[in-house]
């Protein structure tokens, strides 16, 4: 079918999504703006709790990554980590997630920064170190709590919430292989956030067709074209999700049918969780994927650019599973606050 | 800069804080929080290097709602005791429940949480908290 693989031997060992336990409703901030009317971007969105940040949830993910994986953290050569929101502007989310975590201090740390792409970087960057030979088995994580100015449109959506991945050699009991990965990125003025501004801005003109659409399709169509697969050879697709439509525009205008979109779309009821939500719809596939059925995800970070894998799910898949909470299990938890706790919560009250 | 936090003792603490790393006197029992030659307890210099498990049972609660200084911005919050299957009880913050969730009894698990942090220059310190374990 294809003559071109790009990524050979190289698989997901074990994956683990989180979520907080809060939310708030998109009705719940447009009662507070004035903005009841019109159409609100998501339904609902997680909210992290007061003791919650990247790296914490960071934490949370990975554990569970690792206890599907059923690897000794030691065996842990390298651990990434993609996100906006990292605590410090300079400290290593990294060094502290793999401490928590128990890794050995002999390892690859990084911490990336790309909006919303750095988690599926993250995932890159380990891919290749497996894939040299430089480390056995890596983590890569994807990790935001994303601020939005009040009162601004991406406060309905900028949300909490990480994924995690072991990767490493492929082997007999591997919950998917990687078969392909293709990027595509250019300068791109969608969005953005200055050095020492607590919030980012954004320019609608460049949000959808020449920043979103562009560069996902690009780099979809790249893997088309340069690995010779076809739309028709996949059975999942999940995209970056900004918003509850985009992923359905992207669809479209691939002539993909929803059906096999819906399954990775979470922005509706958890909002736009940045360097985790195409990962965090990753995990949510992997959740309810069958052994040999092939997925493509493609994340899409402002500023731009989109990274794009093919992966086949393998029959490791149907033990792993069982070995950490689901998503859906964590996402049972949904506990709704209103905007005043919510303010509390995304510590935007200075006393 | 000035720091509020013993910086060197936050950092001296963090096996036991990320992943219940404990010293275990092989002759008492006594568990010591940081790392120690000689047991507090008996004198003992046979101590063990070991972590605790990463689930426990609820032994008791109680709400704080007058916060010491650093914990202000989180009160009120729930402080209980939580006791591992050996036996060993440990002080803990409860988190991701709110306290008529608890229950006397109920299984509790370890998550890394942020403790508090010395004002918005300094450091943040991160450590276990338990919240009803998720199955
Ligand atoms: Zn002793």
């Amino acid at each position: 079918m294809r003559d071109l693989v790009k990524i050979t031997g190289i698989a997901i060992h074990g994956y683990g999504g989180y979520v907080p336990r809060y939310r708030i409703k998109s009705e719940e901030i447009a009662r507070v703006w004035g903005k009841g009317e019109g159409e609100l971007p998501v339904k609902e969105k997680t909210v992290n709790n007061l003791d919650e940040d990247t790296i914490t949830m960071a934490i949370e993910a990975a554990k569970y990554a690792i206890a599907r994986a059923e690897i000794d953290p030691k065996k842990i050569g390298a651990v990434n980590i993609g996100s906006e929101s990292h605590p410090y502007a300079v400290k290593p989310s990294g060094t502290i997630v793999a401490e928590a975590l128990g890794t050995s201090p002999s390892i690859f740390s990084a911490d990336f920064e790309f909006a919303c792409k750095a988690g599926s970087e993250a995932m890159q960057m380990i891919i290749g170190l497996v894939g040299s030979g430089m480390i056995e088995y890596g983590i890569a994580i994807g990790s935001d709590t994303a601020q939005g100015r009040p009162g601004d449109a991406l406060e309905y959506t900028a949300a909490a919430g990480a994924a995690a991945f072991v990767i490493g050699k492929t082997g007999n009991n591997v919950a998917a292989e990687f078969e392909a990965s293709k990027s595509y990125v250019t300068d791109m003025p969608d969005f953005w956030r200055r050095d020492y501004e607590r919030y980012p801005v954004h320019t609608s003109r460049f949000t959808g067709e020449p920043a979103y659409f562009h560069h996902t399709l690009s780099a979809i169509n790249a893997l088309m074209e340069e690995d010779g697969y076809k739309l028709s050879d996949f059975d999942y697709f999940i995209f970056h999700q900004p918003n509850a439509k985009f992923p359905y525009v992207a669809a479209k205008m691939l002539g993909i049918p929803i059906q096999k979109v819906e399954p990775g779309m979470l922005s509706h009821i958890i909002g736009n969780t940045y360097s985790a939500c195409s990962l965090l719809g990753l995990v949510k596939v992997l959740d309810e994927a069958k052994p040999g059925q092939r997925i493509l995800i493609t994340s899409y970070g402002s500023g731009a650019g989109s990274d794009s894998f093919v992966l086949k799910v393998c029959e490791g898949i149907i033990e792993k599973r069982q070995k950490a909470p689901t998503l859906a299990r964590l996402l049972q938890r949904a506990t709704y606050i209103d905007y005043a706790r919510y303010l509390r919560h995304r510590d935007k009250i200075r006393v | 800069m000035v720091f509020r936090f013993r910086i060197p003792s936050h950092w001296r603490a963090k096996p036991f804080r990320y992943r219940l790393i404990v010293y275990r006197c092989e002759d008492c029992g006594m568990v010591h929080q940081y790392p120690a030659i000689i047991c507090r307890k008996c004198r003992s210099t046979r101590l063990r290097h070991t972590q605790l498990p990463q689930t426990a049972k609820l032994l008791s609660f109680t709400v704080v709602r007058q916060a010491p200084v650093g914990f202000e911005e989180l009160a009120p919050y729930i402080v209980g005791v939580v006791e591992f299957e050996d036996g060993t009880r440990l002080v803990t913050q409860l988190t991701d429940c709110e306290p008529e969730e608890l229950k006397i009894g109920m299984e509790v698990e370890a998550v890394v949480r942020k403790i508090t942090q010395d004002g918005p220059s300094g450091l943040i310190i991160y450590g276990f908290k338990f919240r009803p374990r998720i199955v």
